[in-house]
């Protein structure tokens, strides 16, 4: 185990009555970074939280802190504490009782209490609410006590549940950016649990994404955003075209009835596979210029680009996100770089794909 | 690990509940089943289904029918009305009250308001009617019962209303259906919850509670209650007072069953 | 328009006087100094000084509010442990199982709660008196307490216990710091309940009570079934001031934990 790693699962089950929650979870978390857990409800995300907080136990397997196991460690004493998605500040205190509620647990001075929560105060940028009660604050404000309840024990891992879902985008935006800075000022390590794939991408340094209950893939946002595992993968994080395709043979892939030149390698030849294309990296053309050509179906005005939803003869659906404006029921063409084709194996699990795409890269520095 | 250090809630709540309400219920049916003398016997049950205490339980609930009945008359309207006004908490609030000052003291009033010389009878002899009998009549002791009771119809009813959405009158209103047809139709069957809890609060109390009887009615109403008390406090035969218990269980459990769980909640002890 | 805005106020206003108007003429004639509830004769005040003159009253005064007064803090006691209980108790089975109990001496009839606990005081050899009648609105307040507490422990966001765990706290110091700081406003309005529920009991009292201990309400009672007394008017005046005040108490205890949850019909 490297130095640099805080907390490891290993081979973690979790299950309720017969409903397995966690499937065999191994993953480690290393000191000083941003993770986020991204999955739909009930992927399995907020139970890992729990169990690093220890509001659950395992059914099986380990849970490692600081190299310790801690499966059997209450949560009160952990080194971790929570933000909750809810808050779940004491309505019965103030901002400045709730702060020092942990501090008064571990019987700190009195002066020392009220310096440490001034300063976590000042942290959060809610100095001088020491006073307030909490249904008089917004809930921004309640966020900021939220997490200065948490960083004031200075715990070395902090855990947010959903933390930003309860407010509205233009707060949670600039939450987001907040949070952000907050973790790189304080320097600890933050696991943050979301179902907002662009929160996630926004923030972190290392995303796991999940779903029923196993890590489908980890890696830093570009990694993830450019390389998904699977189709799961591909159409939780962003929008994407997924199609079935064959792999001819290296470089050469085929679907929509043509064949195309692309980057991938090492498949087996007339390996079925599912090609992505994302929204973005889709251009139109006129209708004999284009590598694939549809019909346009309808059209959306987003703000900063068109969405543009065609069709092509074989009844697969293209959304493309363009500057140009397209027109209903004309017919168009559709241009993308080689490199815009990113293929996804059946069935290939973790390890496979990093193995594959590690090759590539090599092959890359080879040329 | 975490459950075991619960349990010790438990302890002194389920010893209230195994003296409490367990225990007096079991004693209630064994007493049932001894005569005078503690021997065993069915001759209490024997008792019971003779015509005198069948011709009992027949007027006892028919009475606690009509109490219900007249309640229910009286106080739908009244919840209805309240959901109207302006300040509809601090009127239910005002309703309420009166059901706060002890009961007996106001069957009390009723003795001088249904007095020889009482303000009723003043009322009758100016109507040309000529002063009556209404005390110890079964005609005040529904009337004094239906008095006592009307706030414990209001504020299930009250609260049914309340909670209705008003866009589904609107709604009905809408659609043309007319005052009468959208009470029929969608403000009455939304609100029967509360019609049953009511009924439920009235009925059961109107079987069992002895002072009205005694007070008001003299011997002119026998009701469960007034037998129960009699066979407990008078007479001294707890058996056959612990079988009429039994029965008046029975009649309790199927009236709830029949009115629906929801009324316990809501209206307070009777 | 007009007359059908008419009806419903003119409605209203004689099921309100109805209400009130028994209230009030008991209040009415307590100053009369014909003594009878009829052909008001003269203001008086001697019915007042009567029931302050009168030792015995007084004693049942004061026995009748020691007695609620005990009973309710023993019963918020064993009902705040009993929600607690039920709160935690995992089973939905057994659940509802101690919730169903727990109604039981709620919906049951006076007189069958007073007649089963007469049985049961005689079983186990407590002497009526005091103790029986203590004894018995405990029971019977029990119940009410954890109605009135249950809601606010439900309504808490188990979140808020985890949180306090993830600080550090004891599982005591999560029940001292957080549950018990935030169903306050339940307990006092589960005490506030028994205390009025005891204050008000006839029925129960009636059965458990022996010879030498009598509460205001049966004594009420007893006065009544002789007839009409003017003292008991008096005496009525007196305890719908001090019920007036009470709801008043309730009110903005009720008030602060936000919404009148309790208030109910009474007996």
């Amino acid at each position: 185990m490297s130095d640099n790693t805080i907390i490891q699962f290993d081979q973690v089950t979790k299950k309720f009555d017969d409903a397995i929650v966690l499937d065999s979870v191994s993953f480690k978390i290393e000191r000083g970074k941003f993770y986020t857990l991204l999955g739909p409800s009930g992927c399995g995300k907020t139970t890992i939280l729990r169990l690093i907080a220890g509001f659950t136990e395992p059914s099986s397997g380990s849970i490692y802190f600081d190299g310790k196991v801690i499966n059997d460690v209450p949560a009160n004493k952990r080194q971790v504490n929570t933000v909750f998605q809810d808050y779940a500040l004491f309505p019965h205190l103030n901002v400045f009782e709730n702060v020092a509620f942990g501090l008064k647990i571990k019987k700190m001075k009195k002066a020392v209490i009220g310096e440490k929560v001034k300063e976590a105060l000042k942290f959060v940028n809610l100095e001088g609410y020491e006073n307030r009660e909490i249904n008089e604050m917004s809930g921004g404000q309640r966020q900021r006590v939220a997490i200065a309840r948490a960083i004031v024990n200075e715990p070395e891992v902090i855990l947010l549940d959903e933390p930003l879902s309860a407010l509205d985008l233009k707060l949670r935006t600039e939450m987001q950016y907040e949070l952000r800075e907050l973790q790189q000022r304080l320097g600890i390590t933050f696991i943050f649990v979301t179902h907002d794939q662009e929160e996630a991408l926004a923030m972190s340094d290392e995303i796991f994404v999940l779903n029923h209950g196993i890590i489908q893939q980890s890696g830093t946002p570009t990694d993830i955003y450019d390389e998904p595992i699977n189709r799961f993968v591909a159409d939780f994080i962003g929008e994407s075209n997924i199609t079935a395709g064959v792999m001819i043979e290296d470089y050469k892939v085929s679907f929509a009835g043509k064949e195309f030149i692309c980057v991938d390698r090492g498949l087996n030849s007339n390996e079925p596979i599912e090609i992505v294309i994302r929204p973005e990296d889709l251009a139109i053309t006129v209708r004999d210029e284009g590598k694939l050509r549809v019909r346009v179906d309808s059209q959306l005005f987003r703000g900063v680009h068109y969405e543009i939803c065609c069709y092509d003869e074989f009844e697969n659906e293209w959304l493309v996100h363009s500057t140009k404006k397209a027109t209903v029921g004309e017919e168009i063409g559709l241009t993308f770089d080689s490199e815009a084709i990113h293929v996804m194996r059946f069935n290939e699990s973790e390890e496979e794909f990093d193995k594959r795409l590690e090759a590539y890269v090599e092959k890359d520095h080879a040329n | 690990m975490q459950t075991k250090s619960r349990n010790f809630y438990l302890f002194p709540y389920t010893f209230w509940i195994a003296l409490f309400v367990l225990a007096p219920l079991g004693l209630v049916l064994f007493y049932s089943f001894t005569d005078l003398n503690g021997e065993f016997t069915l001759g209490n049950y024997g008792a019971f289904f003779t015509s005198t205490y069948l011709q009992l339980t027949l007027s006892s609930f028919w009475y606690a029918f009509l109490i219900a009945i007249f309640s229910l008359l009286v106080a739908y309207p009244t919840a209805l009305l309240l959901t109207k006004t302006k300040h509809k908490q601090l009127w239910l609030l005002l309703i309420i009250v009166p059901s706060w000052i002890n009961l007996l003291l106001k069957v009390y009033a009723f003795l001088g308001i249904f007095g020889t010389y009482g303000p009723v009878n003043a009322l009758l002899e100016v109507a040309g009617i000529g002063p009556q009998q209404l005390l110890f009549t079964d005609f005040s002791f529904v009337l004094v019962s239906v008095y006592i009771f009307i706030p414990f119809m209001i504020l299930p009813i009250f609260n049914a209303l309340d909670k209705l959405n008003p866009s589904i009158v609107d709604a009905s209103r809408d659609l043309g259906a007319s005052s009468w047809t959208t009470f029929r139709h969608v403000i009455f069957p939304l609100t029967i919850d509360g019609v049953r809890a009511g009924c439920q609060l009235v009925f059961i109390p109107s079987l069992s509670l002895f002072m009205i009887t005694r007070l008001i009615a003299g011997n002119q109403v026998t009701t469960l209650g007034t037998a129960i008390e009699q066979h407990f406090l008078v007479t001294q035969n707890w058996g056959m007072g612990a079988t009429i218990a039994v029965f008046l269980i029975i009649a309790m459990v199927i009236i709830m069953f029949l009115t629906g769980k929801r009324g316990m909640t809501n209206g307070k002890k009777a | 328009m007009e007359k059908k805005r008419k009806w419903p106020a003119i409605y209203l206003s004689i099921v309100f006087v109805i209400l009130y108007a028994p209230i009030f003429y008991l209040m009415y004639y307590s100053f009369n100094s014909a003594g009878t509830m009829y052909s008001f004769d003269g203001f008086t005040l001697d019915w007042y000084r009567e029931v302050f003159q009168d030792t015995r009253l007084l004693v049942i005064v004061l026995n009748t509010v020691i007695n609620a007064l005990l009973s309710a803090v023993v019963s918020t006691i064993i009902g705040v442990f009993g929600a607690l209980a039920i709160m935690y108790v995992k089973t939905q089975r057994i659940k509802n199982t101690l919730l169903s109990l727990n109604n039981v001496l709620i919906v049951s009839p006076d007189v069958i709660i007073g007649a089963s606990f007469l049985i049961l005081f005689t079983i186990i050899g407590i002497q009526l008196g005091f103790t029986s009648v203590l004894l018995a609105h405990i029971a019977f307040s029990v119940p009410i307490v954890v109605i009135m507490v249950l809601p606010k422990l439900q309504e808490m966001s188990p979140a808020l216990i985890d949180a306090a765990r993830d600080l550090g706290a004891s599982r005591f110091e999560v029940l001292s710091k957080v549950i018990l700081p935030y169903i306050t406003p339940g307990i006092f309005a589960g005490f506030f309940m028994a205390l009025t529920y005891s204050l008000d009991d006839f029925a129960v009292t009636f059965f458990v009570t022996g010879n030498g201990f009598t509460t205001l309400s049966v004594e009420i009672y007893s006065l009544a079934r002789q007839g009409v007394s003017l003292t008991i008017n008096a005496l009525s005046t007196i305890i719908f001031l001090v019920t007036i005040g009470l709801v008043i108490g309730y009110y903005f205890i009720s008030r602060q934990s936000g919404g009148l949850t309790g208030m109910g019909v009474r007996k």
